[in-house]
């Protein structure tokens, strides 16, 4: 258990990030996390060292924070705002963002701009990008760890950066003024 | 731009394009302003998402996040080899019971055989045990008074000196 120790030690960190990413909510992205320590132990014995372990231990807590937002999203209400996100919106149709909102600024400011982003995002959008930009995951990949198609995995990662990109670029007037 | 065209152009930032059509979307970026434009924007958004979450730290110090998950470790083995020996204990229950029927079965046998080969410790056994042999059997007609006794192979040969065949009263 002493090696298992050091593993927590080392990938820790990451863990956390990613189930934060995922639910920006500290305390569920520490749950989530130990969680998904505690699920990494119990099936050690089928790491296959396919991957590296710290992938494989990402893999693990992505899947325990898409059970956890799928049962929060179950148990709220669906909104006209939320079905109207699902299509795409009203951002699809928005001038493009010609300044990078986010040039000149300082990298704590621009992670306080992108985590009230994020969070404004819904769970399916931020997921999608979460696994695509992090994750590096590729479409088809996405399709399969989220359950649904290549065609709405490439709307929502469209719908997501489209918005990040308006948010941020609201947040940056917002500052300005 | 329709969203098809915008969705290919995302795809040509992702390199999920067949190599067919990224050279074609390529070209198109190159004379389309508002293409260009877009791709930009997408493309902004990949960077300043780039190295977020390597600033990012668990807010709870090695020793204490370590203490909960091992906890919750043994905690977890506990309750399985709890419940392992129950089910094992009801297999060997369920082994036991006709096991020890059988037992019963095979004692109570022998009990009930006993007092039959005890029969040689009564005055009439006492001819078995002269004869000393397991081949010998009896006859008794208590009405005529008479008693047989067979003997065979090879017990008539220690029989020989005797009687061969002998009528007792």
């Amino acid at each position: 258990m002493a090696a298992f120790e050091e593993l927590v030690a080392r990938h820790r960190d990451k863990i956390y990030a990613r189930a934060y990413s995922m639910m920006r909510n500290e305390e569920e992205a520490i749950d989530l996390s130990q969680e998904a320590w505690v699920k990494g132990w119990q099936r050690l014995r089928q790491f296959q060292g396919e991957s590296s372990f710290g992938t494989w231990m990402t893999r693990i807590v992505i899947n325990l924070c898409l059970d956890q937002l799928r049962k929060q999203k179950r148990q709220r209400t669906e909104s006209i705002e939320a079905m109207d996100e699902e299509s795409g919106g009203v951002e699809r149709q928005m001038p493009v963002i010609t300044v990078n909102p986010t040039a000149g600024l300082e990298r704590g400011e621009l992670r306080q701009r992108i985590d009230r982003a994020l969070g404004q995002l819904s769970y399916e959008h931020r997921t999608v990008l979460v696994l695509h930009e992090f994750e590096e995951m590729e479409y088809k990949e996405i399709a399969k760890t989220m359950d649904c198609s290549i065609g709405t995995v490439m709307s929502r990662l469209f719908y997501a950066r489209r918005k990040l990109a308006v948010l941020l670029a609201d947040l940056k007037k917002q500052d300005s003024v | 731009m329709d969203y098809d065209a915008q969705l290919r152009l995302q795809a040509f930032l992702d390199g999920e394009l067949p190599e067919a059509e990224t050279s074609e979307v390529a070209n198109w970026v190159a004379r389309d302003r508002e293409a260009a434009a877009q791709l930009e924007e997408l493309r902004n958004t990949g960077k300043a998402l780039a190295g977020l979450e390597a600033g990012i730290q668990l807010p709870e110090s090695r020793e204490f996040f370590w203490s909960k998950v091992r906890r919750e470790i043994q905690r977890l083995e506990m309750l399985a080899p709890k419940s392992a020996p129950t089910s094992r204990f009801a297999q060997w229950r369920r082994f036991l019971v006709p096991a020890s029927a059988l037992a019963l079965v095979f004692v109570a046998g022998i009990l009930l055989i006993q007092p039959v080969g005890q029969i040689g410790r009564t005055p009439a056994g006492d001819i078995e045990t002269a004869l000393s042999d397991a081949g010998a059997f009896t006859y008794r007609d208590y009405t005529a008074g008479t008693t047989l006794v067979w003997l065979s192979y090879p017990a008539d040969n220690e029989i020989a000196e005797s009687d061969e065949m002998g009528t007792v009263e």
